[in-house]
């Protein structure tokens, strides 16, 4: 019997003790799966930091601007790629750098400043930087300065305003002499004054038709974007040109020396479109030489070369350049990024003496980006100007079966049979010269 | 003792980017100052006047920098040199600086007169090119590149030529009675003033050279002198013996 208790007892004890010691067993495991679960929690939350960190480095690192953060001491601790570039600046952006730490160390003392940095370079750049304290409530976080690169938002501000200038005194001049005159002329009696004064305001009047018409022409190019494509050869489109410049050369006695390849070149575009451009190249190359002096238009391909077994009748394609060069007066550098602009005209003051409204480059640039082609210029003050219109085209040998009758002047001299030679005695060039002298 | 060094490079860091601040003034200063000079554009010619203050500003306080640098840190070999070169960079800077308010000075004395465009180019050419000196002496300095340094004085045989060409231009144009004399020698004048930056930036070229080998120009004149002076002696020693 008591054997038999003390055997009961025993086995209660031991399934205690087993309980217990199999109760503090889970509890040890419990402790450890915690342990381990709160170990990842804070290795999961170190890598999300991490990440987070990493994202933001790399959204403040993909924006245009400049940033850069300082403490409360004024003291930079951060500062984003673009932001970069200004601390190893040597030249013209080490004035940036000067500009950023001194707007800092204001900010941190808890103003907010801006200043304009303006780089002659060149190229000419503008920095516009500012800085703000970073403040909750009376805490001071430091301070964050901005830098934005505003050249070209100043530019086109001031295109704009030469724009609006510029057209209102086109407009109005000729319109305030037709008013003098008109006035003039409704009491005046002399025949010869009479018509004298009409023929000043047929001047007039044809001046202000000149830049509607320039304007027009502007528009209509600017919006014809998906221009309608054919082929056009580029030896009429230089004779087109040639023609409508040829009274305008004629009157100042230059010449014009045209010199274009032995190949036929064709580009895919809108004859009216390239001709005004290639016309306004000359009109200027006209306007802006001395009386008596040379203008040279030579027509080149670039990048085009026959592979050795290709069969020569296929046409070839290429880059076909047009190059107008004058003796002129020149562009200095800082006009040369601007000419392009509509209205733009290298300081009205000096060039009044030459007629225009300052639409031609603008209406050539515009032909240049309807064709996917482009134009360039190469001057310097004094050393005259050379422009060059870029277009993509196809070339071939004169003479080659499919030769359309565009090769062949209607007056009956082979242009594309003028060969590279220079000068008066190129066949087209004949006609013009002999018209210009 | 590491701790000092530390602190010491810094401020040589320092200021290197104090000198780099100025060269980029003066980069600035120029073309600033051939605008003010070709569009007669007085009102930028007095700004540019009035901007160097900002440039007399950082050369005294770099002077002072150094000095103190200098004094209290007794630095030697290629720091001692690297701080005497700042110290003597700084002064070229500065005249530089000096040179672009003389133009702008000059575009004052001549308001109002009209040259050709032919002048107008050589000028703008003139000031490019002072500039594009400025900024490779500046390179050179940065990278402690000795070899770009002391290519500089060749690269300023174009400014030196076309200082002679503008002077050229200006006579005929005098000649030719398009300007009158006064206006003829403030041109010339101001010719010889993108020249002079030229020159300046070729000094500092040889100053790197110096901070970087240890050589200067003027020791093999100076050396030329000293063999001079010994071979003069003995015939002196040879005559009193014959």
């Amino acid at each position: 019997m008591i054997a038999s208790f003390l055997l009961v007892a025993a086995g209660v004890g031991v399934c205690v003790i087993g309980a217990v010691a199999w109760r503090e067993h889970r509890r040890g495991v419990a402790d450890r799966d915690m342990q381990r679960r709160r170990e990842e929690e804070h290795r999961r939350q170190a890598i999300e930091l991490v990440e987070s960190e990493a994202r933001l480095q790399l959204s403040v690192d993909a924006i245009t601007q400049g940033v850069v953060l300082a403490t409360a001491d004024g003291v930079e601790i951060y500062r984003n790629r673009y932001a970069q570039a200004f601390a190893e600046a040597r030249h013209g952006e080490a004035l940036v750098e000067a500009c950023i730490g001194d707007l800092l160390a204001q900010a941190a003392h808890g103003e907010t400043v801006e200043r304009e940095v303006e780089l002659f370079g060149p190229p000419r750049r503008c920095y516009f930087v500012s800085a703000k304290p970073l403040r909750i409530d009376d805490k001071n976080y430091g301070a964050v300065a901005q830098i934005d690169d505003v050249t070209e938002s100043q530019r086109l501000d001031a295109m704009r305003r030469d724009f609006v200038s510029n057209i209102s005194h086109e407009l109005r001049t000729p319109m305030g002499a037709l008013c003098l005159l008109a006035e003039t002329l409704a009491g005046e009696s002399d025949p010869l004054v009479v018509s004298r004064l009409a023929t000043r305001v047929q001047a007039e009047a044809i001046r202000l038709s000149d830049t509607m018409n320039d304007l027009l022409e502007l528009s209509q190019i600017e919006s014809d974007e998906m221009i309608e494509r054919t082929v056009v050869s580029i030896q009429d489109v230089v004779r087109d040109a040639l023609l409508r410049v040829s009274q305008a050369a004629a009157n100042r006695q230059i010449q014009i020396e045209i010199s274009l390849p032995e190949l036929v070149l064709e580009v895919q575009g809108d004859q009216r479109q390239l001709t005004s451009a290639v016309f306004n190249l000359l009109d200027n190359a006209v306007k802006y030489s001395e009386v008596q002096r040379k203008v040279w238009v030579t027509v080149r391909t670039v990048r085009a070369a026959w592979a050795s077994k290709a069969p020569r009748q296929e046409p070839l394609e290429a880059v076909v350049e047009i190059e107008v060069r004058d003796e002129g007066c020149g562009i200095a550098p800082d006009h040369a990024q601007r000419i392009f602009e509509r209205f733009y005209r290298v300081d009205n003051s000096r060039t009044d003496a030459v007629a225009g409204v300052g639409l031609g480059l603008a209406i050539v640039r515009h032909v240049a980006t309807n064709h996917n082609g482009e134009v360039e210029v190469a001057s310097g003050l004094g050393q005259g100007s050379t422009f060059t219109l870029r277009l993509a085209g196809t070339l071939r040998l004169a003479g080659c079966s499919g030769v359309d009758s565009s090769g062949v002047d209607s007056s009956g001299v082979d242009i594309s049979g003028a060969g590279t030679r220079a000068g008066p005695g190129a066949g087209m060039a004949d006609d013009f010269v002999g018209a210009a002298v | 003792m590491g701790e000092l060094r530390r602190s010491f490079h810094e401020e040589l860091e320092e200021i290197k980017v104090g000198i780099v601040q100025m060269a980029a003034l003066v980069t600035e200063a120029v073309p600033r100052a051939t605008e003010s000079l070709l569009e007669s554009n007085l009102q930028l010619a007095q700004q540019l006047i009035d901007a160097d203050d900002e440039l007399d500003d950082l050369a005294v306080y770099l002077e002072e920098h150094c000095h103190q640098v200098l004094a209290l840190q007794a630095p030697m070999a290629s720091d001692l040199r690297a701080l005497s070169s700042a110290l003597k960079l700084n002064a070229e800077l500065e005249r530089s600086g000096d040179l672009a308010v003389n133009i702008a000075k000059a575009t004052r004395r001549i308001y109002g007169t009209r040259y050709d465009a032919a002048l107008r180019g050589l000028l703008v050419q003139m000031s490019e090119e002072a500039c594009r000196l400025v900024r490779l002496s500046i390179d050179a300095y940065v990278d402690g590149n000795a070899g770009l340094a002391s290519a500089l004085s060749d690269i300023d045989d174009r400014l030196d030529s076309l200082n002679s060409e503008c002077v050229q231009a200006v006579f005929k144009a005098h000649q030719a009675g398009t300007i009158d004399l006064q206006a003829a020698v403030q041109l010339c004048l101001i010719s010889r003033y993108y020249e002079r930056i030229g020159d300046h930036a070729v000094n500092i070229g040889e100053r790197v050279v110096y901070m970087v080998t240890g050589w200067l120009p003027e020791y093999t004149g100076s050396a030329r002198l000293r063999i001079r002076r010994s071979q003069q002696l003995d015939n002196s020693t040879a005559d009193e013996r014959g």
